[in-house]
């Protein structure tokens, strides 16, 4: 179990600033997401991590030592490409001992190794296929298994679930988070889905724009998010964020009442989208532009019909402009 | 199928037969004829077989002078496209995945030597001055030179297609470069390698003009200057002359028929994504 330390890390392609001064310090053995729009530097974050690519400036430390300028080989990380990035040429025996042979380790060692992992992630009746004959799910958990065998004191994960059907993606999300408990190592894990950092983080790192928006637990961004970025950012449907007195003014769906008789704010109901358990009504008021309000069950106004949604006491936010 | 698909095929082979099929019974019907009945070349039945009897004279014609040049021929193209495959993958991998400012100026190099012609005299020069004329391996590094730029384009344009995830996946596995290469870059390579070897194979061994300028003498012969053997000023054996030229066929047919089968397209297929 490792710590993870950046310093004021920068990263520019040419002109173009990617990474503009992150300080972050991750727990050891803790569960931390980087989470972000696209172009957000989130990737190339976790690749100076790495040391896919050179920073620019700042510092790196991994488990109490500077690795700034270390090779990948040697800051004892391991890394989860969302390509999967297996060799299509090895077996997935040979996949996943191909850095332990590297290493030139004794053979008995590697299958010992390569056994193991193999029977945590379930991989035995298929070590001696090539990727291309294995589904993506399977794939998935070669990369993984590839990355545990090196013992790493980190793991990275680039968006590793991102190829993955809805229903897979459920399971594999639930297989990483066991998987975190019983390795009990540090993982750095970058995803675009908020739902994925929810649900898997024990810290979450919001980027923007090359700069760390807000970091702490997945509750705390919720209930305390600091700019309506953030805000915007977690949580789905997305906050209703209204331009307000040189701020911004925010409230969830789920933090609207609805009411057709009586209310704060009225509207025509726009759109409605029925999930069954819960439904989303989209309100498109006079005053505060259009909102989106979730209820609870499948009743709810026709389409254009009159509606009022209310604030729910102490739940709104507001941001004031920087 | 409808029949005028079926009319377009059966022209479609008419036409190959005539370019490819022809040609090839010609010459061996004249492989098998006599001396007298070689000489007036006609596309006939020939009214007495001697096919052992050329065969055997062809191969012992001064001093079995075929068997020595298929031992030349045979060095000269496994060294050469040996060399074509490893120099040309290694160039194209790091033209393709080091980006520097010296890129377009090696890319240009490269162009130039596919487009520019080979000056022979001054070859010669350069040949004379390292001590390399007349000799087996001058006549290598002179295939080498002129396939190279080939080899390069064709490795660089594959290497593009398999992706830089599995460089850094070897690097974070601790993969040295060299490793990189020949370890997960160089197997991926097989489909385009074949290509290049059944390609380059046929042309090195068949080469005729470059072994008649750079590498004279008689111990130096390769199969194609054999023709010589049966065609001079004075008397042209025409019935050995097509023997021969049967039987300096036979190599690279074999390596075509051998290569063709293992030609694996999509090797690269299931490595990534899905």
């Amino acid at each position: 179990m490792s710590s993870v330390i950046l310093k004021n890390l920068k990263k520019s392609f040419g002109a173009v600033g990617v990474i503009k001064g992150i300080d972050l310090l991750i727990e050891p053995g803790e569960f931390c997401v980087f989470v972000g729009p696209s172009g957000c530097g989130k990737s190339t974050l976790l690749r100076l991590i790495a040391g896919l690519e050179e920073a620019s400036s700042g510092v790196i430390e991994i488990a109490g030592r500077e690795v700034t300028d270390a090779e990948p080989s040697e800051r004892g990380i391991a890394m989860v490409f969302q390509s999967y990035a297996l060799y299509p040429h090895l077996t997935v025996r040979e996949n996943i001992g191909f850095g332990l042979s590297l290493a030139r380790l004794p053979k008995a060692e590697i299958a010992a190794k390569v056994q193991a992992a193999a029977e945590i992630l379930q991989l035995g009746p298929l070590l001696d296929r090539k990727p291309k004959a294995l589904s993506g799910g399977q794939r998935q958990r070669v990369a993984i298994g590839r990355a545990m065998v090196r013992d790493p004191k980190v793991f990275l994960l680039d968006e590793p679930l991102s190829n993955l059907d809805a229903a897979l993606r459920a399971q594999m999300r639930m297989e990483l988070t066991d998987l975190h408990r019983k390795l009990g190592a540090t993982m750095i894990y970058v995803t675009h889905d908020q739902v994925e950092a929810m649900t898997m983080a024990d810290k979450i790192v919001v980027l923007n724009g090359g700069r760390i928006e807000q970091v702490g637990s997945p509750m705390e961004l919720y209930n305390a998010p600091v700019s309506p970025f953030v805000a915007g950012f977690i949580g789905s449907p997305k906050m209703n964020l209204v331009p307000r007195d040189g701020g911004t003014f925010g409230i969830r769906p789920e933090h609207l009442d609805l009411s057709t008789s009586a209310g704060l704010w009225e509207g025509t109901v726009r759109h409605v989208e029925r999930l069954g358990a819960e439904s989303i009504l989209y309100l498109a008021t006079q005053e505060m532009g259009e909102l989106t309000i979730r209820i609870q069950g499948q009743d709810c106004p026709a389409l254009g019909a009159r509606a009022f949604a209310t604030p729910q006491p102490g739940r709104a936010f507001h941001f004031q402009a920087a | 199928m409808k029949p005028h698909q079926r009319n377009a095929g059966l022209a479609a082979l008419a036409v190959a037969f005539v370019v490819f099929i022809l040609p090839f019974l010609f010459t061996f019907l004249m492989a098998v004829k006599t001396k007298k009945e070689a000489a007036l070349f006609l596309f006939s039945w020939p009214s007495e077989w001697q096919f052992w009897a050329n065969l055997t004279e062809v191969v012992k014609a001064r001093n079995y002078m075929l068997l020595l040049a298929y031992f030349n021929s045979t060095l000269i193209t496994l060294a050469a496209v040996s060399g074509l495959v490893v120099m040309g993958a290694m160039v194209g991998y790091v033209l393709q995945r080091r980006a520097s400012g010296w890129n377009r100026l090696i890319y240009a190099g490269v162009l130039m030597g596919l487009m520019v012609p080979p000056a022979v005299v001054p070859t010669i020069w350069v040949l004379q001055g390292l001590g390399l004329f007349k000799t087996i391996h001058g006549m290598v590094l002179i295939q080498i030179a002129y396939g190279l730029s080939f080899s390069i384009l064709l490795y660089r344009s594959f290497i593009g297609t398999i992706p830089r995830d599995l460089d850094e996946a070897a690097r974070i596995d601790g993969a040295r470069p060299w490793e990189i290469f020949f370890r997960v870059i160089l197997p991926l390579l097989k489909p385009v390698t074949v290509t290049l070897i059944v390609v380059q194979s046929i042309a090195i061994f068949n080469d005729f003009t470059n072994p008649l300028y750079y590498l004279p003498g008689k111990e130096n012969v390769t199969v194609q200057l054999t023709l010589f053997n049966f065609q001079t000023q004075f008397q042209s054996q025409f019935n050995l002359l097509f023997m021969n030229i049967l039987l300096v066929t036979i190599p690279p047919l074999l390596v075509f028929i051998f290569f063709n089968r293992q030609i694996v397209a999509g090797m690269t297929a299931g490595g990534v994504k899905g």
